[in-house]
């Protein structure tokens, strides 16, 4: 396959990788206050994700793809909230393992990726256009 | 359409330019059979590409398809036509000289 047709390719799945990156953020901005509804149960867990190369057969170049989301494992904050409908015997409220600065800062990461994939995509287009160019009458 | 240009082996030069019309008329059209049938392929994969990309816009109209998928296809698909629309160009343009040939 035609080098910049890959590079196009591979860019776009950078593209796919990313915005997949910031449903899973906004998922947890989204549930940053989400408690259970019984008393002492879990709250929301924040979901992480990974990525991994993956080699695209047809075009032979290295694309990325979604390796898995994971659930963040760390402790949940208590909150001594005595009235909420998931307060424990002492009035304590587990809440989300979210922190919203976190959260920012990797919705920050996931535009620039995506940005830096769409001004590699401009480019390749560029390119091949002024290639085709080529033909027209000088 | 750039696959299509790539398997383009070069015409051999017609050597009979003092043969007569008929076998000259034989030669060019054997000639114009491949020609023809590479313009044919290559038309036929720039209107794959326009239809491919004509579904997934209709697709992502309905909710079904991704927009980075519409952008790829619509964006494959006028690169292709554009590519098309250049080589038609070069065709005419060179019949044109040939037409414009003294006798």
């Amino acid at each position: 396959m035609d080098a910049l047709t890959t590079a196009l390719k591979v860019a776009s799945s950078g593209l796919s990788a990313q915005s997949q990156r910031l449903r899973v953020v906004s998922e947890n901005l989204a549930n940053a206050q989400s408690t259970g509804d019984t008393p002492g149960a879990d709250p929301y867990r924040r979901k992480t994700i990974t990525f991994a190369a993956e080699l695209d057969k047809v075009s032979g170049g290295s694309t990325v793809s979604v390796l898995k989301v994971n659930r963040d494992p760390t402790d949940f904050p208590l909150e001594y909230l005595p009235g909420h409908e998931a307060a424990d015997a002492n009035g304590y409220v587990k809440m989300p393992n979210v922190n919203p600065l976190i959260e920012m800062a990797d919705v920050s990461e996931a535009n620039r990726s995506y940005q830096a994939n769409l001004q590699v995509i401009k480019q390749a287009r560029n390119l091949i256009s002024m290639t085709i160019d080529l033909m027209r009458n000088q | 359409m750039l696959q299509a240009l790539g398997a383009l082996t070069p015409l051999s030069p017609s050597s009979n330019a003092t043969a007569s019309s008929n076998a000259a008329a034989s030669t060019s059209g054997q000639v114009g059979a491949s020609f023809a049938d590479l313009v044919a392929a290559a038309a036929g994969h720039t209107v794959g590409a326009m239809r491919g990309a004509e579904q997934l816009s209709v697709e992502a109209l309905q909710g079904q398809a991704d927009v980075r998928e519409v952008v790829d296809a619509v964006m494959s698909a006028e690169q292709s036509f554009q590519a098309a629309v250049a080589i038609r160009d070069k065709i005419v343009t060179a019949y044109l000289e040939v037409s414009r040939m003294a006798i």
